[in-house]
């Protein structure tokens, strides 16, 4: 049973994608297939370089580079939302794979939720 | 939610069972009204719903204290009654209603707090839960706040 998260919120401004986060996490922690999608703002989780302190909150790019080694399968980042942004793949983290979100992409997964 | 969500076109799992993840808030979003109507609709045609999740937002739905005015709807109170009626188990995420202020009584002790404020029959549990959900065959529904 494969589940795809998808983010479509840009980060910091609510703690939906943190969330949606932990999903993922929790998933990958009982052995279970997920991988994470950026569609919209979401793929703003994406981006290198980032300095939460001033806020304050933890740096979700600490948490993201994490991922592949808790167990998720894939960050994905929606290439629309990527040409919207101007993000080009070496703006985005590693392990980063820019993909299209569409009815191919979900049929690739038994489940999809969405982050709030 | 995206405006752009494609259509998935395969059915993720037999409509015989159902798990319910209410995420957005009472009062701030229609989220647990709407997720009460389809829960009614859904025993009324004779499905089953296995549980009741309750993440992000949605934790608040648990809330002992919520006291609206007498002419409106209680949500936690409309919830719980259906809930205890159908023997369906509510469960808020522990992470989720921690960080809201939403405590039963080992999590008061626990952390010493003044009170605890989780309306019964909700209990507090881990993911795990909800992970149990997208492994079994139920169709898991979630109710989000909507933009």
């Amino acid at each position: 049973m494969s589940t795809l998260i998808i983010i479509d919120q840009p980060p910091y401004g609510s703690w939906e994608g943190r969330e949606a986060l932990d999903m993922a996490f929790s998933l990958a922690a009982f052995d279970q297939p997920v991988s994470l999608l950026f569609c919209d703002a979401g793929v703003n989780w994406l981006r290198k370089g980032q300095d939460a302190a001033k806020l304050p909150q933890k740096s979700i790019e600490r948490n993201l580079a994490a991922a592949p080694i808790f167990g998720v399968e894939a960050l994905l980042a929606d290439s629309n939302a990527c040409d919207q942004y101007g993000l080009a793949k070496a703006d985005l983290l590693d392990h980063t794979s820019i993909t299209d979100f569409g009815p191919e992409l979900i049929d690739c997964f038994n489940h999809v939720a969405f982050a709030g | 939610m995206s405006s752009s969500l494609p259509e998935q076109t395969k059915t993720p799992a037999p409509a015989g069972v159902f798990t319910l993840v209410i995420t957005g808030a009472p009062y701030s979003s229609q989220a647990p009204q709407t997720a009460l109507h389809f829960a009614r609709a859904a025993l009324a045609a004779d499905k089953r719903i296995d549980r009741v999740f309750l993440y992000g937002d949605g934790v608040h739905l648990a809330s002992s204290l919520s006291t609206p005015p007498s002419d409106e709807p209680n949500l936690s109170e409309d919830w719980a009654a259906f809930l205890t009626e159908n023997t369906i188990p509510g469960i808020a995420c522990i992470a989720s209603a921690l960080r809201r202020g939403l405590i039963d009584k080992s999590e008061m002790q626990r952390y010493e707090l003044p009170t605890s404020n989780l309306r019964a029959p909700f209990e507090i549990a881990g993911l795990g839960e909800w992970v149990d959900s997208t492994a079994s065959r139920s169709r898991i529904l979630y109710f989000h706040k909507g933009d």
